[in-house]
């Protein structure tokens, strides 16, 4: 459940470290983004002397959230925090490689690279 | 579809049951329901937890090591579908699980084995002490018949034999 203001950390290497939800993109008031969703953020602190600075806007997936995803199967997962991946326009990830389990949800949401690039899918 | 090992209790945990929780270094831990969630949420520890099996083997409440439990290692590799495999596999479970019950709890009727002379002797001082309850002292006193009979029970030290009623 990421709303304007949540914090979130960054899961990929796209020199980014964390993010601030500025905008939930779907509907005009939209309340909450949950795994799968894509979201305005803005850079709140980012690695220094790199292309990604701070108060940067910049369009994010969210990878993880502490908030439980449940699954049809009965199946309910819930991460240990709030995480997103740097995307472009198209959802292709700015960074090179993930970090943390993913969940499948992505990879039906057309997220393909992220899911390949993902050192586990749950 | 897996059936899981509860973190906290050591359950199994069927599909459609319980919250997975996956820590930052990707470690999955699956709970059987919000009991086990909630105390390891408050960051108890299952051996230290009376309730769950992780204290019971530590503690030797329960069998640990057993040739049956072999049998329910976790394995990664999927088997080729076999009808005679999977008929004999439904076969030996049924099997391998009744065993193993009937171990544990002959291992659990073992352990409770050297509180029964305890027991006993507990049992008879209270009822030497509470004959007043099952008999009134005045019936006792008059119809001799109606004495406790004299059990001996073993120990170190001489027991009364007879027993006179509690007089108020």
């Amino acid at each position: 459940m990421i709303q304007p203001q949540t914090h979130l950390n960054v899961a990929d290497n796209s020199r980014a470290r964390e993010l601030m939800c500025i905008r939930v993109i779907g509907a005009s008031n939209r309340r909450y983004a949950h795994i799968g969703d894509v979201i305005v953020a803005v850079i709140k602190e980012a690695v220094p002397n790199t292309p990604l600075e701070r108060s940067e806007v910049i369009t994010a997936v969210i990878i993880s959230t502490r908030k439980e995803l449940k699954r049809d199967n009965g199946m309910i997962i819930r991460y240990d925090d709030n995480a997103a991946v740097v995307i472009d326009q198209e959802g292709n990830p700015k960074g090179t490689q993930i970090f943390g389990a993913i969940a499948r949800e992505l990879r039906q949401l057309n997220f393909t690279k992220i899911v390949s690039l993902a050192p586990e899918v749950l | 579809m897996r059936l899981e090992k509860c973190w906290f209790c050591s359950s199994t945990v069927y599909p459609g049951h319980g919250i997975q929780f996956v820590r930052n270094d990707a470690k999955i831990f699956h709970f059987c329901r919000s009991k086990c969630h909630k105390n390891s949420k408050m960051k108890r520890n299952p051996r230290k937890v009376k309730w769950t099996k992780a204290y019971r083997r530590l503690h030797g409440k329960d069998m640990t090591q057993d040739s049956t439990f072999e049998f329910e290692r976790k394995r990664n590799r999927p088997e080729r579908y076999d009808r005679n495999l999977a008929e004999n596999t439904l076969k030996a479970i049924k099997k391998i699980d009744k065993i193993r019950s009937d171990r544990a709890s002959d291992h659990i009727k073992n352990r409770l084995k050297t509180g029964k002379v305890q027991r006993q002797k507990e049992a008879m001082k209270q009822l030497e002490l509470g004959i007043h309850l099952v008999k009134a002292p005045l019936a006792l006193a008059q119809d001799s018949s109606l004495c406790l009979p004299k059990i001996k029970v073993n120990v170190s030290q001489a027991q009364t034999e007879e027993n006179q009623p509690m007089e108020e």
